[in-house]
């Protein structure tokens, strides 16, 4: 069911046709046309970094009125093509360091009922002068008084506006660490889909926005009907069978067995409308940590360690490496159920288990973890950072005797629930009993951890409770105890995500690889963009050397455009198979707007989106080459399971590669004027010329890479002032 | 075998709806070429946030037809199959009243009805089990848990005043 030509010149396929701006500080609203930015833009991050870029500049931070977020789907939600329902969130991000326009993506049907509203993106500036929330149904927009549900948790606020609405009206919204300006909270809707990583939820409390409800009775049109039919096939073939509910006595994988006293029930979701996948763990008739009664909660890849952390999490090499043979991600086909060709020839390649460290941060409990998910669930905090980091922190701490000087108020340890359900609370609600900071002023201990890790590390003291060597860590590698710092910090004052080392053991290319993504990003990221390669790339990386591998290389930048156009066409990347599908996105772009371009053409207007992304870093907060560089470096330092590291020349000589690569200058990482012409961003060269931020064509004339400014794994101290200083 | 006449959802034990609402997508796609809850003519009814149990609704085809008697148009918008015995929607001669609408047994009503300023575009959405399409209705076709299937049992007359979740 194909359109003629004149059909497809008037109108939009696949896109709602709107952009919705909210001034919160004056209850006022605007309608721009989606032609100013779609379908050139794509949709999604691409969409956001665009009209960031043309209205926030520099100065303006998390909390300030003046940050905008700017919400988004892309042209695939609302279209019946799986993978398309998910969407995005941009903005001045409150949980990086420094605070950083950044990005978070979220399923659940809020992204796909906010285009049957009628829009592609909502933009949310201001501040609202009293406790709000938004009702938007379709051109009318209400700014709602919250008072009545301000303070709610997140399930009961959702609750009370299905109540207040009816069950069609779909909201997101946060929890009382967002209104609290708790750095990490999340927005969420449904059971657990949440926008986390950046602490949009405290921005959220920032403006005091309780949620957005949406109730759309619009409706979307794809372009080309069978070729969306094709897609639900293609993609999705092999969820074509029952999904039923089991009953399990234990919550068991490779690395664990954890008995459930009253079992639970196993069931699985899709993430978004559309989806013919079930990547969402259900675990039904689980005990409510509030009132005990049997609910169910959405447990993603996080949540099975707040049950148990004796160990690393470890998956097989084919979850990133695929074959011809074995062509979908080994964790994905697993977790779903696909039988692996196992007469395979790289079938050893891929089925080998990364080493994964024990780490004895606590011990199995069913109940426990349950709870703690659930609490980091319904306060609206985010899950990764509170288990991954918060509690290894306290559980590294504790063994190490770190934490004698500081009152929780009870005695800290990550083994019991009562401790765990009260440290949250302290964070969420910022109380506590006084500690002393490292510049001696006295604030409540939840005050402090609510500023986030990274902040609280600096605020207590990092030499001490950032730096200080936790020796509980075991590499069944090397059998023997090696390093790893009691905080987990990997960059960009964000926690540690498959960087090999603290929580996640990985071989060296994988981490590398990693690392130069998340310095390049402004927070964790591997949100939607975990590297991966063919078993043949990974032979070439081996034999170049990891360091110098001009396939390691490619692999990132491929992988840092496919994330930016998994999150605008939108697209999932566990339902991507970039390596042995690559004309996905173009395909499924298509399906929704009827724009014909090769998977080529389709990337490059991802990667004019990656060099606008770098345009508002360089702009806004003065990125360089230096600050990506040190920034992600220290958390390198210490040993893999395997026992590796890069060196600071090393590190310097795969960044040389990338910066090459990407058309930067070496000495300050900002590109030349052919690299943002060559995407058609003249206008940004222009720019970055008047802020003094372009580099002559062939490099920085006699540029000398600096020294290792760090000694061992932290920072040199700074030579003492002497002398009148005056 | 003898075609069922109405869409029924499976017990959990067999499968569980995912929440991907890909009955109501394809339901506006394959009938009207466009997606929105105006189009549907099944509907996923979130469970409770702390359950996720959806329950997926659609028209029962009751015996009786309340929907086509009360259709000021009987026979012209509101047409009987005389093979299946079901009511079906000629939407060109619907005018939207919305009566069909109301008379439902159930609540919420499984008829859908396109609201719009233009009084032309106002019509009634109901499940006619595909009836123009060979392989039959296209919720159950696509529903990628396999958790939709045509019913020959009697029509659940319980479930007609239930409340929402």
């Amino acid at each position: 069911m194909s359109r003629n030509a004149e059909e497809k010149k008037s109108r939009l396929y696949g896109y709602a046709g709107k952009i919705l701006r909210i001034n919160l500080t004056e209850s006022t609203t605007e309608v721009i046309d989606s032609r100013k930015y779609l379908p050139e833009w794509i949709g999604g991050r691409a969409l956001a970094h665009r009209i960031f870029w043309d209205e926030v500049g520099p100065g303006v931070g998390a909390f300030d009125p003046e940050n905008k977020l700017i919400f988004t789907d892309g042209p695939a939600g609302g279209t019946g093509i799986p993978t398309g329902g998910r969407a995005v969130m941009c903005g001045i991000g409150a949980n990086n360091l420094p605070e950083q326009y950044t990005s978070s993506s979220i399923g659940g049907w809020v992204g796909t009922v906010m285009k049957y509203c009628g829009y592609d993106a909502i933009i949310i500036q201001g501040r609202a002068p009293k406790h709000t929330y938004l009702l938007i149904e379709d051109e009318k927009v209400s700014f709602l008084d919250a008072d009545g549900i301000w303070g709610m948790l997140i399930s009961e606020a959702q609750e009370a506006i299905f109540l207040a609405h009816g069950r069609d009206t779909f909201s997101m919204v946060i929890g009382p660490a967002g209104e609290n300006l708790v750095r990490d909270a999340t927005i969420t809707t449904s059971n657990d889909h949440t926008l986390s990583k950046a602490g949009f939820g405290a921005v959220f409390g920032s403006k005091n926005l309780k949620g957005i409800a949406f109730h759309g009775t619009g409706s979307i049109t794809p372009y080309d009907i069978n070729k969306v039919l094709e897609l639900r096939l293609k993609i999705g073939d092999y969820h074509h069978v029952p999904n039923p509910v089991t009953h399990q006595t234990a919550l068991k994988s490779i690395a664990y067995n954890i008995p459930a006293p009253d079992g639970w029930d196993f069931g699985k979701l899709a993430c978004s409308p559309g989806c013919n996948s079930r990547c969402q763990r259900l675990m039904m008739n689980m005990k409510d940590a509030f009132t005990g009664e049997k609910i169910a909660q959405i447990e993603k890849c996080v949540s099975p360690m707040a049950f148990t952390m004796e160990r690393d999490c470890f998956m097989p090499v084919g979850t990133w490496v695929q074959s011809p043979r074995n062509p979908r991600s080994m964790g994905a086909q697993r977790s779903w159920g696909i039988p692996y060709d196992e007469n395979d020839p790289d079938y050893p390649v891929i089925s080998e288990m990364w080493g994964g460290d024990t780490t004895n941060y606590w011990k199995g409990d069913f109940d426990k973890g349950s709870m703690m998910d659930q609490l980091c669930k319904e306060y609206g905090i985010d899950k990764w950072d509170f288990i991954v980091w918060n509690m290894t922190w306290i559980s590294m701490c504790k063994k190490e005797g770190l934490l004698d000087d500081l009152d929780f108020g009870m005695e800290p340890d990550p083994e019991s629930a009562e401790f765990v359900r009260y440290f949250i609370q302290l964070i969420v609600y910022r109380k506590g009993p006084l500690v002393t900071l490292a510049d001696g002023s006295r604030r409540p201990i939840g005050d402090v951890f609510a500023e986030h890790m990274a902040r609280a590390i600096r605020l207590l003291g990092k030499e001490k409770y950032g730096d200080s060597i936790y020796h509980g860590r075991y590499s069944h590698i090397l059998k023997k105890n090696i390093e790893i710092p009691v905080s987990l910090e990997a960059g960009w004052g964000q926690c540690t995500h498959w960087h090999g080392r603290g929580f996640q053991g990985c071989q060296k290319w994988f981490w590398t690889s990693n690392a130069i993504l998340h310095m390049l990003n402004t927070r964790d990221a591997m949100s939607s963009g975990h590297t991966h390669l063919t078993t043949d790339e990974l032979r070439t990386i081996q034999k170049e050397g990891i360091c110098h591998s001009p396939t390691q290389i490619m692999a990132i930048r491929r992988t840092e455009t496919v994330a930016i156009l998994t999150d605008s066409v939108p697209n999932c990347e566990w339902q991507s198979n970039e390596m042995f599908y690559p004309e996905q996105n173009a395909e499924q772009f298509y399906a929704a707007t009827g724009e014909d371009l090769t998977p080529e053409q389709l990337l490059m207007r991802a990667d004019r989106a990656r060099l606008v992304f770098r345009a508002i870093l360089m702009r806004n907060h003065g990125r360089c080459r230096d600050m990506e560089v040190e920034d992600a470096y220290p958390f390198l330092t210490y040993p893999d399971p395997a026992g590796d590291t890069v060196d600071w020349e090393e590190w310097n000589d795969l960044v040389d590669m990338y910066y090459q690569s990407a058309g930067y200058d070496l000495a300050t990482g900002w590109p030349f004027r052919s690299t943002w012409e060559k995407a058609d961003l003249g206008y940004m060269a222009d720019e970055m010329e008047r802020l003094g931020m372009l580099p002559p064509e062939g490099g920085t004339p006699g540029y000398v890479r600096k020294e290792c400014p760090f000694e061992g794994h932290v920072r040199k101290k700074e030579p003492a002032v002497t002398g009148n200083a005056g | 075998m003898k075609p069922g006449n109405h869409i029924i959802q499976a017990p959990m034990e067999y499968s569980l709806c995912t929440g991907c609402v890909s009955c109501e997508m394809l339901c506006g796609l394959l009938h009207d070429g466009c997606i929105g809850p105006q189009h549907n003519r099944i509907f996923l009814q979130p469970g409770r946030i702390k359950q996720m149990v959806h329950k997926i609704l659609s028209c029962q085809q009751c015996d009786d037809h309340p929907c086509y008697e009360a259709c000021p148009r009987k026979d012209q918008a509101m047409c009987l199959d005389l093979k299946t015995n079901i009511a079906y929607i000629n939407e060109s001669e619907c005018i939207g009243c919305g009566k069909c609408q109301k008379a439902c047994h159930f609540t919420p009503s499984r008829i859908n009805l396109v609201k719009s300023r233009n009084k032309d575009e106002r019509k009634a959405k109901k499940c006619d089990l595909c009836r123009d399409k060979p392989d039959g209705p296209q919720c159950v076709k696509w529903c990628p848990a396999m958790c939709l299937a045509l019913s020959e049992g009697p029509i659940p007359w319980d479930e007609t005043k239930e409340e929402q979740a």
